[in-house]
């Protein structure tokens, strides 16, 4: 009879926690390594779901910092995330019959993030910011796919994230009120995903949506060394929030490069009269970007075919 | 009059306008108009440069409108100033490369000039815009707002007279309103004219152009690279096209050199495209450098994602880089310090420790026993708390198998006499029973004068065995009556069964009891052939379908027939030719010619001289020769009841019957199925003598205890608790069919046990010698044929796998065979 009232150990030895004090090595900012031109690399992957019509896997790489502090830790808690996300698409199905006639493809977008995606434990209830980049990403699909080739159906994209990225540093945290930046960063995740997914469920578009970010950062004053703007802000692409003290605004765009259209637009902050540049650097990130999801979505095809 | 009201409604119908024109020839020679005319054109085409905004119209347009409104200047002003706003308004879908997104893709023509931020908002200050640029934005509704315009729809082509009229007033009216509220002119009227927009609030320095030269410049850039396709022309989207205007033009190959380029540019300063031939130089600039930088965007699988992907999909020709390779982490080593050891989860936890030490400290014994016992006490007062006195039997716990190995015995058989009505079952068996001491002679005395008194002396012998008074009245067997005499071998048990077709229940009930069966028929002149229609050959059916291997046919009243030889052969021969179809084996069947009135080769030779020709075996030496029959000792507990009776005052409660399988001694705990209620053995009999233990194939008497009599009907079965039988309410069995078998309704009988039930469906007909189905699902099996069926009964019964089972219908019997589950 095994003991059922108690939570039984492993069968193996393990050992107790230790918590130990970590206050003689002071945690460490991680520094940006990149020029504020380069983007972080993606790797992009289609049709890993069989079960689903299309689907992706993107994630980043890890940046400097944090590829270094896997390589030699000196603490447990990571320095900064890398995004990784899957998304799947399933359809275009039959709208059930009891909802109403539409000329067009319904599309429907989900973005979870998994409950150990982030810092902080996310609940299996959508939260405001997981529907919030639900509807971004709906927005910025709708405006690529061609909805009125598939009337009265149903495609529904289903984004699960399974590492976020950091909002801020995390030994910045607990004192921190800005807005939220790595929502932005896995806007434009999620939208680069999503379409290669849609491009691998065969569903057809004016052209594959990238999804790029760039943010106006205050530049940190012992680090500045000799930038055009004199204390003030700077443009980066492709931020990492854990990397910057300070971002003013930051700004998501979706853009279909064949088209030169963008296709969702997402500005936070305060950018001070900057708004073409930011966005413009956004569309660059995109660019970036996309050739990766065209390479993605053409080995995809040379797989299948 | 009609006419020119026509001509009114119809001023910007542009098709119909010049037809009216030509038609008329309303233009007058008259030299006094012409000057009129000319004075009216200079007036309007002065209001019309001098106006906000400025419009330039020519000088045929303002003839024409000054025709259809009579010369009257303002009206012709404002006819063309609406026109031409028209104009703008209509030109951009025409020409325009930004299509709406309903518009089927273009891959092929891939847009060459890219998109940049600055340039889309340029004109468009993001806040703080001044006053005089704000306006009303009046979006022009899709369809005419109310009303219904009648007629052909518009989009058959041909609209009707009314319809058009209606149209044209409605569009009047919709334009006044529109021209009303907005005395600045709609934006899009305003980038007619852009040198007069100040460009005091755009903080570039270039002129600005108008969103409709844009629009034009980008189209014919797209038209200048008509043959850059696909994906090529996608890459060839250059970022320097965009920062042209302040990069320097010399270009570097690799990425990092372009992203110091990129770099240099100012965010916050807004680059100007400086003009269309420059951009047109900048693309093709772009395009031998175009692979680099997708290349480079590539990312390696991170361990995670080589998990997900596979091995095969990673990239060959990526570089490992440093946080691909797997390294374990230990926490000890990061923090350095290994003051703890594993902890080893198989023994107690330091919390059992304690708890332990503590309640041995305390006297107590550990908790877990303590409360064991507690509950046996609980449960043992519940079981005190009977109503009844309970009687405790004590139990030798006697090893039965081996105690009926040692006890040498004879050989035990019982068998079961049957045939048709009136052939003389009970009178002959009567005198076996005579002739072999087994009952007294003054007791067949007493039973002699009885009979003779009531006028049926014949009948004397049958009442050993017909002991009911309302048997003797009517002269028929109707209970099965069980008798024993033993012979030097072998000690029998008769099975009396009526003959009289009512009583066939009875009949099989003492056929499932018995080893074999004596078929005993009347010989006498008619009585057989009747026999033969009658109960012999069902009950001869049934005893072979209830297991019986072999018989005896006992040709009866040979007296009668004045042992008539071939009259026995004739029997002998139908009978046995019928017997042989029904199952049994020429070996097992014997045929002896007797008189059971007389006593005549049944226990003794025949001493009528017209029975010499028979010199084979009396009914006596031929039941001697029986083998001796294994019954199953080793299987678990089976009895069907075959009565229920109140022994005396020793034992209230008693029941008999044979034991079909299985052992059982004083003591036993035994259950009772269907009730499945619970009795304990205070004593038990076999063959009418006290016994401590029986075994299957003894007709034993059992005296219960502890058990209520309404649980106990004939035809329950007993078992052992360790396995009790099932009580099943439905079951497949494979039947001979002796009638018509369908889904019918039906009594299934099983020893003494008789239930209704009915036969839910038929499986298949099955091979008589195979077994394997020859038919499926048939609608009905016809006599003679073997067949699965599935039997549903309404209340569940105890039965088990190889039972013997018999179904009746109405008064007959229609099938037997075995239960199969």
């Amino acid at each position: 009879m095994t003991d059922r009232r108690r939570i039984n150990g492993p069968p193996s030895g393990t050992r107790p926690p230790v918590f130990a004090a970590g206050a003689d090595r002071p945690a460490v900012r991680p520094v940006r390594q990149r020029q504020p031109t380069e983007l972080r690399k993606l790797f992009l992957k289609t049709g890993l779901i069989p079960s689903a019509s299309g689907s992706a896997y993107l994630e980043f790489e890890p940046s400097a910092s944090l590829a270094a502090a896997r390589a030699t830790p000196t603490s447990l808690i990571p320095p900064s995330s890398a995004l990784k996300l899957t998304c799947t698409v399933h359809g275009p199905k039959p709208l059930p019959r009891s909802a109403a006639y539409s000329p067009n493809l319904v599309l429907t977008t989900h973005v979870k993030y998994a409950p150990f995606a982030a810092r902080q434990r996310k609940g299996h209830i959508r939260d405001a910011s997981e529907r919030d980049l639900g509807v971004h990403l709906e927005t910025a699909l709708r405006g690529a796919i061609i909805a009125e080739r598939w009337p009265k159906s149903a495609l529904e994209i289903t984004v699960t994230i399974l590492e976020a990225e950091d909002d801020r540093w995390y030994g910045d945290a607990p004192d921190a009120h800005d807005a939220s930046w790595g929502m932005m960063n896995v806007l434009a995740g999620c939208i680069t995903a999503a379409s290669a997914a849609i491009a691998d469920a065969r569903i057809d578009c004016l052209d594959l949506v990238a999804g790029g970010v760039a943010a106006m950062v205050y530049a940190e004053e012992e680090e500045e060394k000799g930038g055009e703007e004199p204390r003030g802000r700077k443009l980066m692409l492709d931020t990492d929030p854990a990397e910057h003290r300070s971002i003013g605004s930051a700004c998501v765009v979706a853009y279909m490069p064949a088209r030169d259209e963008i296709t969702e637009l997402w500005l936070k902050g305060d950018s001070g009269g900057s708004h073409e540049g930011l966005i413009d650097g956004a569309v660059d990130a995109a660019r970036g970007a996309h050739g990766v999801l065209a390479e993605a979505v053409r080995e995809g095809l040379s797989v299948t075919n | 009059m009609s006419r020119h009201r026509m001509k009114t409604v119809s001023y910007d119908d542009d098709d119909d306008y010049d037809d009216y024109e030509e038609d008329d020839g309303y233009a007058s020679p008259d030299p006094e108009e012409q000057a009129r005319l000319e004075q009216c054109i200079q007036d309007v085409l002065s209001q019309l440069r001098g106006g906000e905004p400025s419009v330039s119209a020519s000088r045929e347009e303002v003839t024409e409108a000054l025709w259809h409104y009579y010369n009257d200047v303002t009206k012709s002003v404002n006819y063309i100033r609406g026109k031409k706003a028209k104009e703008v308004q209509k030109q951009p879908p025409k020409k325009g490369t930004v299509s709406s997104y309903p518009l089927p893709p273009s891959w092929s023509s891939a847009c060459a000039v890219p998109f940049s931020a600055a340039e889309f908002f340029r004109d468009s200050p993001w806040l703080n815009v001044p006053e005089h640029r704000k306006a009303d934005i009046i979006v022009e509704p899709l369809h005419p707002r109310l009303g219904l315009l009648g007629g052909a729809p518009e989009a058959g082509g041909k609209v009707s007279k009314l319809a058009a009229l209606a149209a044209a007033r409605k569009k009047k009216e919709s334009e006044k309103v529109a021209a009303s509220p907005s005395p600045v002119p709609t934006p899009k009227a305003e980038e007619q004219k852009p040198e007069e927009v100040g460009d005091n609030n755009n903080p570039a320095s270039a002129p600005s152009r108008s969103l409709l030269e844009r629009l034009s410049s980008s189209h014919n850039g797209r038209q200048l690279k008509p043959a850059e396709g696909g994906l090529g022309g996608l890459r060839a989207l250059g970022k320097g096209s965009r920062m042209g205007g302040a990069t320097a033009p010399t270009k570097k190959s690799s990425l990092e050199k372009e992203a110091e380029i990129r770099a240099q540019t100012k965010p916050g300063s807004v680059t100007q495209p400086a003009k269309g031939e420059e951009k047109e130089t900048a693309v093709p600039q772009q395009q031998d450098e175009q692979q680099a930088p997708v290349v480079n965007m590539m990312a390696s699988p991170s361990t995670f994602a080589t998990i997900i992907v596979g091995d095969a999909t990673r990239p060959v020709a990526a570089a490992q880089s440093s946080h691909l390779k797997v390294q374990s982490v230990d926490v000890m080593d990061i923090y350095g310090q290994d003051l703890t050891e594993a902890f080893d989860f198989a023994g107690p936890s330091p919390d059992d420790l304690v708890l332990n030490a503590q309640s041995s400290a305390k006297g107590f014994k550990s908790k877990q026993p303590a409360s064991k016992s507690k509950k046996v006490d609980l449960t043992g007062g519940m079981n005190n708390l009977s109503v009844e006195e309970k009687v405790s039997i004590k139990s030798k716990n006697l090893d039965v198998l081996s105690e009926y190995k040692k006890v040498e015995r004879k050989k035990a058989a019982s068998f079961v006499v049957i045939g048709h009505v009136d052939a003389g079952k009970s009178t002959l068996m009567g005198r076996l029973l005579a002739d072999l001491q087994a009952v007294d002679a003054r007791t067949l005395e007493k039973y002699r004068r009885e009979a003779e008194k009531i006028g049926k002396g014949s009948f004397a012998l049958a009442w050993v065995l017909d002991q009911g008074s309302e048997e003797r009245a009517r002269g028929v067997t109707i209970d099965i009556a069980t008798n024993k005499f033993e012979t030097d071998k072998t000690a029998f048990t008769i099975v009396d069964a009526p003959g009289h077709r009512d009583f066939v229940p009875n009949m099989i009930a003492g056929a499932s009891q018995a080893d074999f069966a004596v078929l005993v028929i009347d010989a006498s002149t008619g009585n057989f052939e009747s026999g033969l229609k009658g109960q012999t050959k069902e009950h001869a059916l049934l005893v072979r379908s209830m297991g019986v291997q072999k018989i005896v046919v006992a040709v009866n009243k040979m007296d009668t027939v004045e042992w008539d030889r071939e009259r026995f052969e004739e029997i002998e021969q139908q009978i046995s030719s019928f017997l042989t179809a029904a199952g049994f084996q020429p070996k097992n069947i014997s045929f002896i010619p007797l008189s059971g009135f007389h006593g005549d080769n049944v226990t003794r030779r025949s001493e009528a001289p017209q029975a010499a020709w028979y010199q084979g075996r009396t009914l006596i030496e031929e039941l001697d020769t029986s083998e001796p029959f294994s019954h199953a000792l080793e299987k678990p507990l089976r009895m069907t009841i075959a009565d229920v009776f109140r022994g005396g005052v020793q034992s209230p409660l008693s029941i008999s019957g044979r034991i079909d399988a299985g052992s059982l001694q004083v003591g036993d705990q035994i259950l009772i199925m269907p009730s499945g209620e619970k009795a304990s053995i205070r004593s038990l009999e076999v063959d009418s003598a006290p016994a401590d233990w029986a075994v299957a194939g003894q007709n034993i008497v059992l005296n219960l205890a502890n058990i209520d009599p309404i649980h106990l009907r004939s035809g329950d079965v007993v078992c052992s608790p360790a396995s009790p039988i099932q009580n099943l309410t439905s079951f497949t069995t494979k039947v001979l069919a002796f009638e018509h078998l369908m889904p019918m309704l039906v009594d299934i009988h099983r020893g003494r046990l008789h239930v209704p039930g009915r036969i839910s469906r038929v499986v298949a007909t099955l091979d008589k010698g195979s077994g394997a189905p020859v038919k499926k699902r048939p609608k009905i099996v016809a006599p003679g044929a073997v067949a699965r069926i599935v039997v549903e009964m309404d209340q569940a019964v105890p039965l088990e796998a190889p039972a013997r089972i018999v179904l009746r219908a109405g008064g007959n019997t229609v099938a037997a065979g075995l239960l199969e589950s």
